[in-house]
């Protein structure tokens, strides 16, 4: 079935116009689950464009949603006189202006590591940021940060961010569509495929790494800043979270590695599997997360999109 | 003088317990090109398992050695032939995933049987000590020393010199050469693992009656092991020695002169900055020479 682009753009909007009328039918409880499937949804394609596209998987990325998030807090307190609307976006580019910064300092030494060297290496940066946050006053990382209050009157502040995380998402999801259509895109999956022989061939292979590195870093920061005025108080262990480093990688495994849309359809399954089915069984969450990923690596290496993939291919 | 004599001695004794939580890991990252982020789990079941037994049987904690070995030895064994051999052939992320995978239900499933609660194996000596001039050793921290040392050296005489580590050699330098002169492949690697595990339940006995322990360090003890692997070099005992006293030296001398919060940060740091000079770490790979 091919389609032409003026039905792919009224199926984009309709799903675009369904998702966003979710909090008008929904029951609170899934308006919940729905922010954070668009949450995760959000950070795994942040995530998939460096460790998707590229092959770098890095298992630290929960170091910029920290940076974000505690960049935006300390800022936007300097600043708490501004009007409420402000505040997002000022602290929005505060803490992605932070994270551009810090993974262009250290794109450089830790991307000439690779595969399980660099993955280890950023769970090091990760860690690294929360304990530096955790024991410096000046961060308030053990303490906590307060977040004013951003939703508008009258509306229900779980229906805002639902809405905000929409907007976030779609972006992210519009940035790294664009960059795998592009030329930087096809460089980064030749790096992935072939990095020496790529370098080789004349593709910039260390400023496309670096530029890559910093994209999803500045993502995954926007991602974290939302995240904590969802929250709305925040301290080292919510937003440093180990877990959250992991979840980015099975997103991308379950839903199919390097593709576009795999992480999106890992995010809002694993967040549907996690938060509804096992909901009620919290002492046996660690335990389903565990099977699921050695079921997946055991039995579909290539996630959702690699199964049908292969079924395309035996049906012709 | 003092201080710095006794910070160095204690970071001495705990680097050597570094050396061998590590030297499993070591030996698996070597042979099977396999990062087993189960490892820190298997070290804590010989925690567990010598808590049991000396609690049982009412005998020394140090003396539950071998028969943790032993069980270690099997489960090692039965994990890499029916689990890890099925992603070994793939990317090396893949069975690296495979082993988060079983370390999470591990460590979830010791939380059930064990209950998420610190524990600690106390032996009869545990409130000896000693006075070496101006240095305080006791004797449990002096014992733990010496069974690592002990135990260390142990495994490379094993590799060096026992049919068994001549066929582990071979494979970790040529797999396929190996396997031309009539080695089976699949079971050095499960032999590997089995003696890997064993090495780590030891380990877990060591810690057990210095440091308290609870089901969630087990990630604490992979890191530690991911280090000293990469501050020493991958596959040997002697490489593990190495980065396993650096990284005990530099962990107290941070915890004693910056601060008691910092010891990962300094870490890490040494980390990155040895992976970026000398990538194979100090001593380079055991197994590289012939490849």
């Amino acid at each position: 079935m091919k389609l032409n682009p003026t039905q792919v753009f009224l199926l984009v909007a309709a799903a675009i116009v369904i998702l966003a009328a979710g909090p008008f039918f929904l029951p609170p409880f899934y308006v919940r689950v729905g922010q954070l499937m668009l949450y995760a949804a959000g950070l795994g394609l942040a995530w998939g464009i460096l460790g998707g596209f590229a092959g770098y998987a890095s298992f630290g990325h929960a170091a910029f949603i920290g940076v974000g998030a505690f960049t935006a807090g300390l800022v936007e307190d300097k600043f708490s006189s501004l009007p409420a609307l402000l505040l997002l976006p000022l602290g929005l580019l505060a803490g992605a202006a932070c994270c551009a910064v810090l993974a262009a300092l250290i794109a450089y030494p830790i991307l000439r590591l690779r595969g399980t060297f660099f993955a280890i290496a950023m769970l090091g940066v990760s860690h690294v940021c929360a304990e530096l946050t955790n024991n410096i006053d000046f961060f308030q990382g053990s303490m906590g940060l307060n977040f004013p209050p951003i939703a508008p009157a009258g509306m229900d502040p779980a229906d805002f961010f639902y809405e905000i995380y929409l907007v976030a998402a779609l972006f992210i999801l519009l940035v790294s569509w664009q960059i795998r259509r592009s030329r930087f895109g096809a460089g980064l999956l030749s790096i992935r495929e072939d990095e020496d022989t790529a370098r080789m061939l004349g593709v910039p292979t260390e400023r496309y790494k670096r530029l890559a590195f910093v994209v999803s870093a500045v993502l995954t920061g926007v991602m974290g800043v939302i995240f904590a005025h969802s929250l709305g108080y925040i301290t080292t262990e919510s937003v440093y979270r180990d877990d959250t480093n992991l979840s980015l990688i099975v997103y991308s495994l379950l839903g199919g590695m390097g593709t576009l849309f795999g992480p999106v359809i890992g995010a809002f399954l694993l967040v549907f599997i996690t938060q509804v089915i096992l909901g009620r069984l919290l002492d046996f969450h660690l335990f389903a997360t565990g099977l699921l990923l050695v079921i997946l690596v055991l039995s579909a290496p290539g996630g959702i999109a690699g199964l049908l993939k292969k079924r395309k291919r035996t049906a012709t | 003088m003092n201080l710095i004599a006794q910070t160095l001695a204690d970071g001495l004794v705990l680097g050597g317990i570094y050396a061998l939580a590590a030297v499993g890991f070591s030996l698996i990252f070597g042979v099977l090109h396999v990062i087993n982020l189960s490892h820190g789990v298997l070290v804590l079941m010989g925690a567990y398992l010598a808590l049991i037994f000396s609690e049982a049987l009412h005998i020394d904690p140090l003396l539950c050695i071998p028969p943790v070995m032993a069980v270690l030895f099997c489960v090692g064994y039965a994990y890499q032939r029916f689990l890890i051999q099925h992603a070994v052939d793939r990317a090396s992320l893949n069975s690296m995933l495979l082993t988060f995978g079983v370390a999470l239900m591990l460590q979830n499933a010791m939380i059930w049987v064990f209950s998420p609660d610190m524990r600690s194996i106390t032996p009869s000596y545990a409130f000896t000590s000693f006075k070496l001039g101006p240095v305080n050793l006791d004797a449990v921290r002096l014992s733990a020393l010496a069974a690592s040392l002990i135990l260390l050296s142990c495994l490379a005489a094993l590799l060096r010199f026992s049919p068994l580590g001549r066929v582990i050699r071979a494979t970790a330098q040529q797999t396929m050469a190996a396997r031309l002169c009539g080695v089976n492949v699949r079971h050095v690697y499960a032999l590997t693992f089995a003696v890997s595990a064993a090495f780590a339940g030891a380990a877990g006995i060591v810690i057990g009656i210095i440091l308290p322990f609870s089901p969630n360090d087990e990630g604490g003890w992979t890191l530690n092991a991911f280090v000293v692997v990469v501050l020493g070099g991958v596959g040997s005992p002697a490489g593990a020695l190495i980065g396993g006293l650096l990284l005990g030296l530099v962990s107290t001398l941070t915890a004693q002169y910056i601060g008691p919060a910092f010891p990962n940060v300094t870490m890490f740091l040494l980390l990155v900055l040895l992976l970026l000079v000398r990538p194979n770490g100090l001593l380079g790979n055991a197994f590289a020479p012939s490849r």
